[in-house]
C-alpha cells in the first residue's frame, strides 16, 4: 500500500471529458456486410426441395404453399416460410441450400408490435432488406452436400469394345461407388412426384447408404416390379427433377435402383417380395407381357386373384424385349424381372395372339376383367416420295426380328430417319452387325430435330457418337433416292424453325440447303402406333375414343364395363409410365371385381 | 381431287371482291361435305380427326360467308393480311395419297395437308397475277389462310406421326 | 477453520461426534439467508444459501438449476451439423470455445484434417473471446466492490472486439463461426488493421484500469489476503486456469498440451503466488495482455491464403463411426473440454460438457465461502471467475 494508491483512481476522471461511445439509436445500425440478418430468397430460383427445412435445428422453418406458385416437374411448388422466433441466424439453411436462392441480408434491426409478423416468407412476403446488397452468402468452397458434385464414375466398356458385340456396355455400381453416388443425395424428395409411379427414391437410396439391401428391395417392389429393367433403361425422369443437379450433376438414381437389385440374389428378391393372398376365386385376362401388362398382372396375382397373360410373341417383356437392344438390356435381366412377377402366381402363355387363337368375346366370356396392354409395336413412316421400297425399313420391325435371332440382310451403308431412342437403339444395332460381318460402321441419322432438342437421352446421342455413327440433326427428310430400283440414299432438306409461340414443334424447311446420304438400307424410326385390329369393328365402333387412342377414365377402364387398358397404346411409350399404369389400372379392376359392381 | 383445288381456276376473271369470297366460301363448302362423307368410311379410333377437318373447312366457310357481307371487305382485307403467314414446306415432301375406303390418321392427314397446300400456291399464283389493288389483296388473304391452316395440321401430323419414338 | 467441512457432504446439515447438529438453526444464533439468484453480486443464475453467524459466514451452499437448459440431451437429438449452431449457447460470455471443442471432437472421430488456415483463424478468435471474457470479469470483479466505472470501461474495449467479431463471423454474441471442418470464411479485407486498433485501444483502457482498480487502496484492502486457495486444494478441487495459476502452479492447456497452433506462438503461462482475490485478477489482467500479444502474432504469422474448410460428407446424414474422445483447451476460466462418444448413427451417443466453473462454483466456493464476512461474498464468488451457464448444459 502506498501513496500512490490513493490518488491513483483519481485518473479515472479524466474519462469525464471523452465522448460516449454508445449509439443513441440503434435501429438501423449498419451491420457488418458478412452480417447474418433477415433471410433473403429469391423465388424463382428457390425450388422449394425443403433442405433448408430439413437442416434447421430449431424448426424454424416450414416449407408452405404460396399463391402464384404452382408445383411442377422439379419444383414443389413451397417455399420456405421463417419463423424468427425460433431461428438462430445460424446459416445452415443457407449453407445448404441447393439453389444458392436462400441468403441472409445484413439487416437486423426492426421494431414491429405485432409479434406475428416475425413469421413470413423470404422473398413472397416483401421486406426492406429482399434487394440489401450485403449479408451471408456461402462460399464458394464451403460446401455442406457433399465434397463433390459429381456424379460417381460409372465403369463401362469402352467403345472399340462394346461395338464388337452386343455384351451390356454399363457394368453397374459396386457397393463402394454406389454408398459415395448414394451420399450425395439430399432426400428432398422431388423426385418421387416426379416419377411416374412415384417410387420410394430418397428411401431405397438411403438402404444403400445403410447397406440394408433386403429393404432396398422391398422398396423397389412397393412400386415397380421391372426395378432391373428400369435400373438400366428408365427415361428417368426423376434425375431431370433432382435438386443436386442445380449444384451440379443430378444423382444416378437410375443406376443405385439398378445396384440394388444386383446385389440380391433372385431367391432373396422372391422371399422379400412375398407370396399372394389366399385366392379370391376371380380371374383377370391380360393381353399383352409388357410393362404394363406384368405390372398389373402382378398386382392382381398378389392380392388373390388367377391372372393369364397372353403373348403374342415367343417370349414375355413386351417391348423391352423386342424393342430394346442386348447392349442396353441383356435378355436374362428381363429374364429375372418377369421370373419374380410368375413367382406370385402369374401365368404367362406366350405364342398366343389375340383376336387369332383366342377371341377378345372368349375372354370377355371366360374372365371376371379384361385387360390390353398391347404397346405400340407398329413403326410410323414418313410416307415420303421412295419410302414405299422395300429397303425402306422400320426400325421397330428390325429390332423385333433381330431380337428373335432372324437375318435382316444388313446393308453395308445405312440412313437412319429419326432422333429419339428408337432411332439410336437401330443405329447402333446397324453398327454393331455390319462391324461384325463388314468390319466397318457407315450409319449416318438424321433427325428432324435441333441436338438440344433430340428425344434419345444424352447418353445415347454420346455413345452412337463414339461408336461412329454420324448425328445429322435438323435434316427433314424430303426424298428416298432410287436408281434402277436400289435404294441408293436419301435427300434431306434443313430444317430452320423449330417450334412456333405456343411451343408447339413446327418444322419449317429450307429447300435451298439439300445433302444426299448415300445408304442402300433407310430405316425409319420417327414414331409409333397401336395396332389394335384385336378389337374387331364392332367392338371399335362400341368404344370411346379420345385422340386416336381408347378413352379410358382414371383407373384405366375403357367405356365397355369389362375392359381395361393400359401402358404405351393409351399413355405413350415409356417403360416407367407403363408401369405405373398397370398399379393403376391393376387397383381399378381389384375394386371393381371384388366390389362386385361388374356387370 | 375435289373442286375445291381443281376448280380454283373459276376464280380468275372474277372482278368483284364478293364474288371471288363467294367462289372460296364455295370450295370451303364443298371441302366441309368430302370431309363430312369421309367420317363414317374411317375408323371409329381416328374419327377425330376427320371431324375436326370438317370443322376447321366449317369455320373457314362461315369466316368467308361473313366477310362476303360486309361493306367494308378491302379494308378488313388489307388488315388482314398484315398477318400473312410463310410456307414452311415441312409437308412438301409427303405423297398426295389416295384415300381409298379406310384411311389411316396419317393419310388423311397427309391428304388434308395437300389440299391446303395446292389451295395455298393456287391462291398465291392469282395473287402474282393480279395487279396490284383489292383484288390482289384478297387472294393474298386466302393464300395467307390457307398457309394458316397448313402450318396448323403439319404440327399436328409432327405430334402425330414422329413424336412417338420413346422407351 | 477451514476443515469444517471436510469433503464428504453426505450429512447435511453435518452432526458432531455426539449426534448434535454443528449448526443448530434453533439456538438463534444462525441467520439463513440467499445469496442469489437475483442478486447483483451472484455471477448469473445460481444462488449460495449461507448461513451466517453475526455477519460471518460459517456455512454456503451453492445452488444451481436456475438456468438448466438441458443441452447435452438436445445435442443427442440433432445430426452432427445441427449440434454446430446450439454448442455456442452453452456459455454466453465466451462461446467460442464450445464451437472449437465440439468441432474438434467431430473432426478427431470423423477422421477430418482441418486446413491450416483454419487452426490459425480459429486460435485467433479462441484469443478474441478469451479478452472478452476478461473485460467481462474485471467489470465484474470491480464492480462487486463498488467500483461500477471499471464495467463502463470493459464493456466499451469489449464492444469494440465484438465489432471485430462482427466483422469476421457474422455476428456479435453466438458466432457460429468455427464448425466441424474449419471456419465459414476467410479474414475480410484490412481486418489485420482494424484488429490492431482495437488492440491498441484494449492496452489503453487496461492501463486505465490497472491505474483505478489495481493501484486502488480501498480494491487492495479489500482483496489482497482475502479469498486464498490453498495449494494443497488444488488438486482434489480440480482447480484450473487463473485460479490455479494465481497460486503459483503454471497450468495451462495451451502450453502444456498445445492444440490448434499454440505450439508455434511464443508466450509464457502468467502466474502469481499470494492466491487471494487480488493474485487472481491481477493474473486476469496481465493474462490480457498475453491475448492481445497473441492476436498479434498470429496475424503476423498466419498464412496469407488458403481453404479454410475441409470437405466435408454430405451432412444430411453424416454418420460417424463408434468411437469416443475427449478434447480439451484453455478458455479464460481453466481447462474447458468436451466428451463425444458415437455409436456409428448420424446423432451423437453422449456429449458431456466440462466447463471449470463446475467445481471452481459449486464444490470450491463451498469451501471457501466459510469464515468469510457476508460483505466480501460477492467479490469472492467473483474472483473464481465462474460462469453458471457452463456449470448446467
Amino acid at each position: 500500500m502506498s501513496f500512490k494508491d490513493v490518488l491513483s483512481p483519481f485518473t479515472a476522471w479524466k474519462h469525464l471529458f471523452h465522448d460516449p461511445v454508445s449509439i443513441r439509436n440503434p435501429i438501423g445500425r449498419a451491420a457488418a456486410p458478412r452480417y447474418r440478418g433477415f433471410h433473403q430468397n429469391d423465388i424463382e430460383k428457390c425450388i422449394g426441395c425443403g433442405t433448408c427445412e430439413t437442416i434447421c435445428q430449431n424448426g424454424a422453418i416450414d416449407m408452405v404453399p404460396v399463391e402464384g406458385i404452382q408445383t411442377k416437374q422439379g419444383d414443389s411448388g413451397l417455399r420456405p416460410r421463417i419463423d424468427y422466433g425460433r431461428c438462430c441466424w445460424c446459416a445452415l439453411c443457407v449453407d445448404v441450400c441447393m439453389t444458392k436462392s436462400l441468403n441472409m441480408s445484413n439487416i437486423y434491426t426492426w421494431v414491429e408490435s405485432d409479434g406475428d409478423a416475425f413469421r413470413f416468407i423470404p422473398g413472397v412476403d416483401k421486406k426492406p432488406w429482399d434487394d440489401a446488397a450485403h449479408g451471408y452468402r456461402r462460399p464458394d468452397d464451403h460446401q455442406l452436400t457433399g465434397p463433390t458434385r459429381l456424379r460417381e464414375h460409372m465403369p463401362e466398356m469402352e467403345p472399340e469394345e462394346r461395338i464388337g458385340s452386343f455384351a451390356e456396355i454399363v457394368h453397374g455400381y459396386n457397393v463402394e461407388a454406389a454408398k459415395l453416388e448414394a451420399d450425395r443425395c439430399v432426400s428432398c424428395g422431388l423426385c418421387v412426384a416426379t416419377c411416374p409411379t412415384h417410387m420410394a427414391i430418397p428411401q431405397y437410396i438411403k438402404a444403400i447408404r445403410d447397406g440394408d439391401y433386403d429393404l432396398g428391395v422391398a422398396l423397389l417392389y412397393e412400386t415397380n416390379p421391372f426395378s432391373s429393367i428400369c435400373g438400366r433403361v428408365c427415361t428417368r425422369k426423376c434425375e431431370s427433377t433432382c435438386a443436386a443437379r442445380h449444384e451440379g450433376d443430378a444423382i444416378a438414381i437410375r443406376w443405385l435402383k439398378r445396384h440394388i437389385m444386383d446385389q440380391v440374389s433372385d431367391e432373396q428378391i422372391k422371399k422379400v417380395v412375398g407370396q399372394p393372398a389366399a385366392p379370391t376365386g376371380r380371374k383377370v385376362a391380360i393381353v399383352g407381357a409388357g410393362p404394363a401388362g406384368l405390372t398389373a398382372a402382378f398386382d392382381l396375382a398378389k392380392k388373390g386373384h388367377q391372372v393369364v397373360v397372353y403373348e403374342a410373341l415367343d417370349k414375355p417383356g413386351g417391348m423391352t424385349r423386342f424393342g430394346i437392344p442386348e447392349y442396353r438390356l441383356p435378355y436374362d435381366v428381363i429374364d429375372r424381372d418377369v421370373d419374380v412377377i410368375r413367382s406370385v402366381g402369374v401365368d404367362i402363355r406366350c405364342n398366343v395372339r389375340i383376336g387369332q387363337d383366342i377371341t377378345l368375346e372368349r375372354l370377355k366370356s371366360d374372365f371376371d376383367a379384361v385387360l390390353i396392354a398391347l404397346g405400340l409395336q407398329d413403326g410410323r413412316g414418313t410416307r415420303i416420295p421412295g419410302s414405299d421400297q422395300p429397303m425402306v425399313r422400320k426400325a421397330v420391325d428390325l429390332l423385333r426380328r433381330v431380337t428373335a435371332g432372324e437375318d435382316i440382310g444388313t446393308p453395308r451403308q445405312a440412313v437412319v430417319i429419326g432422333g429419339g431412342n428408337v432411332a439410336m437403339d437401330i443405329a447402333r444395332t446397324l453398327a454393331r452387325l455390319q462391324k461384325k460381318q463388314y468390319g466397318e460402321v457407315k450409319v449416318i441419322l438424321t433427325a428432324l430435330e435441333d441436338l438440344p432438342h433430340f428425344l434419345a437421352d444424352a447418353d445415347e446421342i454420346k455413345e452412337s457418337g463414339e461408336e461412329g455413327i454420324i448425328i445429322l440433326d435438323s435434316r427433314g427428310p424430303q426424298q428416298v433416292v432410287i436408281e434402277n430400283g436400289q435404294v441408293t440414299g436419301l435427300k434431306t432438306w434443313k430444317v430452320k424453325a423449330i417450334f412456333d409461340e405456343q411451343g408447339r414443334f413446327a418444322p419449317t424447311y429450307d429447300e435451298t440447303d439439300e445433302q444426299f446420304h448415300p445408304g442402300t438400307m433407310v430405316v425409319e424410326a420417327i414414331g409409333q402406333m397401336a395396332d389394335t385390329s384385336l378389337l374387331g369393328d364392332a367392338l371399335t365402333e362400341q368404344l370411346a375414343w379420345q385422340r386416336g387412342r381408347l378413352q379410358v377414365d382414371a383407373g384405366g377402364r375403357t367405356s365397355e364395363a369389362w375392359l381395361w387398358s393400359a401402358g404405351d397404346m393409351v399413355r405413350g411409350p415409356d417403360v416407367v409410365s407403363a408401369v405405373a399404369d398397370g398399379h393403376r389400372v391393376a387397383a381399378s379392376i381389384h375394386a371393381a371385381i371384388t366390389q362386385g359392381v361388374q356387370q | 381431287m375435289t373442286e375445291g383445288v381443281h376448280g380454283i381456276e373459276r376464280l380468275r376473271g372474277k372482278t368483284s371482291l364478293k364474288e371471288i369470297l363467294e367462289v372460296a366460301t364455295h370450295f370451303e363448302e364443298s371441302a366441309r361435305d368430302f370431309y363430312k362423307g369421309l367420317i363414317p368410311k374411317v375408323s371409329k379410333r381416328i374419327r377425330y380427326l376427320v371431324e375436326e377437318l370438317a370443322a376447321e373447312e366449317q369455320s373457314h366457310y362461315d369466316m368467308f360467308a361473313a366477310l362476303a357481307q360486309r361493306t367494308d371487305i378491302a379494308a378488313q382485307v388489307k388488315a388482314e393480311i398484315e398477318r400473312t403467314a410463310a410456307d414452311s414446306k415441312f409437308s412438301d415432301c409427303i405423297h398426295l395419297p389416295d384415300l381409298g375406303d379406310n384411311p389411316d390418321d396419317q393419310a388423311v392427314l397427309q391428304y388434308a395437308m395437300g389440299r391446303e397446300h395446292a389451295a395455298m400456291s393456287h391462291y398465291g399464283e392469282l395473287a402474282q397475277t393480279t395487279p396490284a389493288g383489292p383484288i390482289r389483296e384478297l387472294f393474298v388473304f386466302l393464300a395467307s389462310e390457307e398457309t394458316k391452316h397448313k402450318l396448323e395440321l403439319e404440327k399436328l401430323y409432327y405430334e402425330t406421326v414422329h413424336r412417338g419414338g420413346g422407351v | 477453520m477451514l476443515d469444517i467441512f471436510p469433503p464428504d457432504r453426505t450429512q447435511y446439515p453435518a452432526k458432531k461426534a455426539d449426534g448434535t447438529l454443528d449448526i443448530d438453526l434453533t439456538s438463534g444464533k444462525y441467520l439463513k439467508l440467499w445469496q442469489g439468484p437475483n442478486h447483483p453480486g451472484i455471477t448469473g443464475n445460481m444462488s449460495v444459501e449461507l448461513t451466517v453467524c453475526g455477519d460471518e459466514v460459517v456455512e454456503g451452499k451453492t445452488h444451481v438449476g436456475y438456468l438448466h437448459r438441458g443441452f447435452e440431451k438436445l445435442m443427442e437429438r440433432r445430426t452432427f451439423i445441427q449440434v454446430f449452431p446450439i454448442v455456442c449457447r452453452v456459455c454466453v460470455p465466451e462461446p467460442d470455445f464450445n464451437e472449437y471443442c465440439y468441432a474438434a471432437c467431430v473432426e478427431e472421430l470423423a477422421g477430418i484434417e482441418v486446413p491450416e488456415m483454419a487452426k490459425w483463424i480459429r486460435a485467433m478468435i479462441l484469443e478474441m473471446g478469451r479478452i472478452n471474457s476478461y473485460m467481462m470479469y474485471l467489470g465484474g470483479q470491480a464492480g462487486a466492490l463498488g467500483q461500477g466505472v471499471i464495467g463502463q470501461w470493459t464493456t466499451y474495449v469489449r464492444d469494440l472486439m465484438l465489432d471485430r467479431f462482427e466483422e469476421l463471423t457474422g455476428a456479435r454474441i453466438y458466432h457460429m463461426f468455427i464448425l466441424p471442418g474449419g471456419v465459414r470464411d476467410t479474414l475480410p479485407d484490412g481486418f489485420a488493421g482494424r484488429m490492431e486498433e482495437t488492440l491498441c485501444e484494449v492496452e489503453k483502457t487496461l492501463k486505465d484500469v490497472y491505474d483505478v482498480m489495481f493501484c486502488n487502496a480501498v480494491f487492495k484492502k479489500r482483496t489482497v489476503g482475502m479469498g486464498v486457495i490453498d495449494p494443497s486444494w488444488l488438486e482434489p478441487y480440480g482447480v484450473t486456469g487463473p485460479n490455479a495459476r494465481a497460486a503459483g502452479v503454471a497450468k495451462d492447456v495451451r502450453k502444456d498440451s498445445p492444440y490448434l497452433i499454440y505450439d508455434q506462438l511464443d508466450f509464457e503461462p502468467v502466474t502469481g503466488q499470494n492466491s487471494d482475490i487480488y493474485t487472481r485478477a491481477d493474473v486476469r489482467r496481465r493474462d490480457v495482455w498475453v491475448s492481445v500479444d497473441l492476436i498479434r502474432q498470429i496475424l503476423a504469422k498466419m498464412p496469407k491464403s488458403g481453404a479454410v474448410m475441409a470437405p466435408l460428407p454430405n451432412v444430411l446424414h453424416w454418420q460417424i463411426p463408434r468411437g469416443e474422445t475427449y478434447v480439451r483447451g484453455e478458455c479464460s476460466r481453466g481447462e474447458y473440454g468436451y466428451y463425444l462418444v458415437t455409436d456409428g448413427s448420424g446423432y451423437p451417443r453422449r456429449i458431456n460438457v466440462r466447463g471449470p466453473s463446475y467445481t471452481h462454483a459449486m464444490a470450491l466456493l463451498e469451501r471457501m465461502i466459510v469464515g468469510c464476512n457476508i460483505s466480501d461474498v460477492a467479490a469472492l464468488m467473483v474472483s473464481l471467475h465462474t460462469y453458471p451457464p457452463e456449470i448446467e448444459r
